[in-house]
């Protein structure tokens, strides 16, 4: 019971064909890699208003400060939560209606391009839709509320600590399940369906079927969602920056909201870019963490 | 289907080849606050209409004062002229002036002018003795009172709490400000603060005097007022939330600033008859102060024609444009002639807050303690230790 997934073929490097990757290579460099270099250069240097925005050598000291900068600390708290519940809210949606839309034997593609919508739009006029829909005077989610009889004065969702967390997170599961719901999918589409007949024919029930043919199948597309949707969550700033501007005092401020005031605002760019590195480094480390879990354990089982 | 496609492909491509609709190219922009009165619009059209060759054009910005802050910051970071006008804030200069990104005024503004602007204000405007921002209004910390209970306004912190105390009945609470983790409670801080003859940072000297005595019996002053003279929530309120509360009569005191004395007097004449307005209360032995704050025009570095922007930045500070803004949205005009009379001792006691480049910083990082310290997660001692500890990291010593 070995899936052949298609980036599995070794299909090899033959000498003529390298020549041909260099121009894209050339342009990676020049696209991702300049920008990388530069951001980690920088991150060791004192460079910005205070020193006149010409740099000063400043070796690993704006990583000492980062370590003892109490903001900093906090918003990677904050960080982390926002991925951790976000991403698994996602997740769970994704993989039931990956599910449900698997079964379905007709009008399968008008599902999937109806639930894509969310995911094409701009992310920055979503967190204004989103404004618009949790604003405590007119907003229709405290209309319903009011309409209902669950609150007479409405909830000020944006300007308290727990409800702005939890508007931020909604808008953000409602923008990006559907990435996940088309990635599993994917792989639920990909398994053959031979594979369920002969579990039925061995008198495997549901659950079996799911852990012996399901899950082994799927794990390769849980990880490429997981991993994106992970990354992206972490790197969280618009939904913030619109919708709350990282308040009400600092209990949405992410780690990219951070960095971005300790750049924009205060004109800090050593510091800043370090602030970036060091989440450059913890998502490094959560993708490695979850390329071990997921897919070491998954060569295992096979 | 196809056709479709290929014709939707070349109408964007000849969308995104387009050149950008012709504006006005000559026009100076100025970024402003949201326009909701329509007076700035109404003076730049009136300017525009006597200067034909010179025309400025508006922007209207965001209402958050920092949002507006960080578009100026962007615009100048790319080194174009994105707007060649600014509309500054008081704590926008030392920033934008260390940063070179302001032209120097000095000895722009004639000496018949100089001695009319109040002196705060100008020296607001100034950064390292340069003038960077001619002055348009002023603000300045006042505690308001209900005449027809108080007879004379309280002076000292302990007459504010005893009267505040006696006059507070169920419906009726004794003192408002602004709790809200933001520059309000910066302001309001700093009031408290030098009342008790205290003080933040010493920018002559670079020093951060946040967990002095005096400091923490300040912080110790405002949190004791939660929920004993001031409202629960008065930590998270803002300027408007305090008025509307005090506006119909739901408190003995209230800090806020000037626009609200002429919003009052715009209303029910009942109303205006009730209230007083006094300097902001301060420790046994010590002194009011207010603490500053306004807006002026400012000229950026990469403005093309700096002579038509001191054109126009001189014609929307002569008294009669001040005097309109004035009508229209309550703001005090910052020429010791328009100023009311009854402001002008509480003006005099006003105070700048630090001058110094990393202000933004340096106020994020006092903001964030003292919201901790006033919803009780620690202690203002400690708060203002760490404060203290964070901002003599931030200015390196």
């Amino acid at each position: 019971m070995k899936p052949d997934y298609y980036w599995e073929t070794d299909s090899g490097l033959k000498g003529g064909t390298l020549v041909f990757l260099i121009p894209a290579a050339l342009l990676v460099v020049l696209v991702v890699g300049y920008p990388i270099l530069r951001t980690a250069g920088l991150s060791l240097f004192r460079y910005g208003l205070a020193t006149g925005f010409s740099p000063e050598w400043a070796g690993f000291d704006n990583f000492v400060r980062a370590a003892f900068d109490s903001r900093f600390r906090n918003s990677l708290r904050i960080t982390a939560f926002f991925t951790l519940v976000s991403v698994a809210l996602e997740f769970g949606l994704g993989l039931f209606l990956a599910f449900a839309a698997d079964s379905l034997h007709r009008g399968r593609g008008l599902v999937r391009a109806m639930l894509l919508v969310p995911w094409t739009l701009p992310t920055a006029i979503i967190g204004v839709l989103w404004t618009w829909i949790f604003n405590d005077q007119y907003g229709i989610l405290n209309a319903a509320l009011r309409g209902a009889h669950l609150t007479e004065a409405g909830i000020p969702w944006l300007a308290r600590p727990g409800p702005a967390m939890a508007a931020l997170i909604t808008a953000d599961v409602w923008k990006t399940f559907p990435f996940v719901f088309v990635i599993l999918l994917a792989g639920l589409q990909s398994i053959p369906r031979e594979l369920y007949e002969s579990m039925e024919m061995d008198g495997g029930g549901a659950w079996p079927k799911f852990r012996h043919v399901t899950w082994p199948h799927l794990v390769p597309f849980v990880y490429v969602a997981v991993v994106f949707r992970g990354i992206q969550a972490f790197a969280a700033f618009d939904l913030m920056y619109v919708m709350t501007g990282g308040g009400p005092g600092g209990a949405t401020e992410t780690v990219s909201v951070y960095a971005y005031q300790t750049y924009m605002r205060y004109l800090d760019f050593g510091y800043g870019c370090a602030l970036v590195v060091v989440m450059v480094l913890v998502l490094a480390a959560l993708a490695t963490g979850l390329h071990l879990i997921l897919l070491r354990g998954h060569e295992r089982a096979r | 289907m196809r056709i479709l496609f290929w014709g939707c492909l070349v109408a964007l491509l000849a969308l995104s080849l387009a050149r950008p609709a012709s504006r006005d190219s000559d026009a100076l922009s100025v970024l402003m606050e949201p326009d909701g009165t329509g007076v700035w619009r109404e003076l730049i059209a009136k300017y525009n209409r006597d200067h034909p060759g010179l025309s400025v054009r508006m922007v209207e910005g965001p209402p958050a004062t920092n949002l507006r802050e960080d578009l100026y910051a962007a615009s100048f970071l790319s080194g174009t002229a994105g707007y060649d006008i600014v509309y500054c804030d008081v704590n926008w200069v030392p920033k934008f002036a260390a940063a070179g990104w302001l032209l120097d005024l000095t000895g722009r503004i004639s000496d018949e002018d100089l001695r009319d602007y109040l002196p705060a204000s100008l020296q607001a405007g100034s950064y390292r003795g340069r003038l960077y921002r001619v002055p348009a209004f002023t603000d300045a910390g006042v505690l308001y009172y209900r005449k027809d209970l108080v007879s004379t306004p309280p002076e000292t912190f302990a007459e504010l709490v005893s009267l505040s105390m006696q006059y507070r009945t169920p419906e009726r609470w004794g003192f408002l400000w602004q709790g809200k983790q933001y520059e309000g409670l910066v302001t309001v801080y700093l009031e408290v603060l030098w009342g008790h003859g205290g003080e933040w940072i010493d920018a002559a000297q670079q020093r951060v005097l946040l967990d002095r005595p005096e400091a923490v019996r300040a912080l110790e002053f405002l949190k004791s007022t939660v929920g004993t003279i001031s409202p629960p929530g008065v930590t998270n309120y803002v300027e408007e939330d305090t008025r509307i509360l005090f506006q119909s009569g739901h408190a003995v005191f209230l800090r806020n600033w000037p626009y609200v004395w002429t919003l009052m007097r715009r209303s029910r004449a009942e109303i205006i008859d009730r209230i007083g307005i006094a300097p902001m209360v301060h420790a046994e032995g010590q002194w009011s102060a207010a603490t500053l704050g306004g807006w002026g025009f400012a000229v950026s570095k990469f403005c093309a024609d700096p002579e038509a922007a001191w054109r126009f930045i001189d014609f929307m500070t002569r008294p009669e444009q001040l005097q309109a803004v004035q009508r229209r949205q309550g703001r005090i005009p910052a020429r010791r002639n328009l100023v009311p009379p009854e402001m002008k001792s509480i003006l005099d006691s006003a105070r700048m807050r630090p001058p110094i480049p990393a202000y933004a910083q340096a106020s994020d990082i006092l903001q964030r303690w003292l919201s901790s310290a006033i919803t009780g997660s620690v202690t203002p001692d400690l708060a203002l230790r760490e404060a203290a500890r964070e901002t003599r990291l931030l200015l390196g010593n």
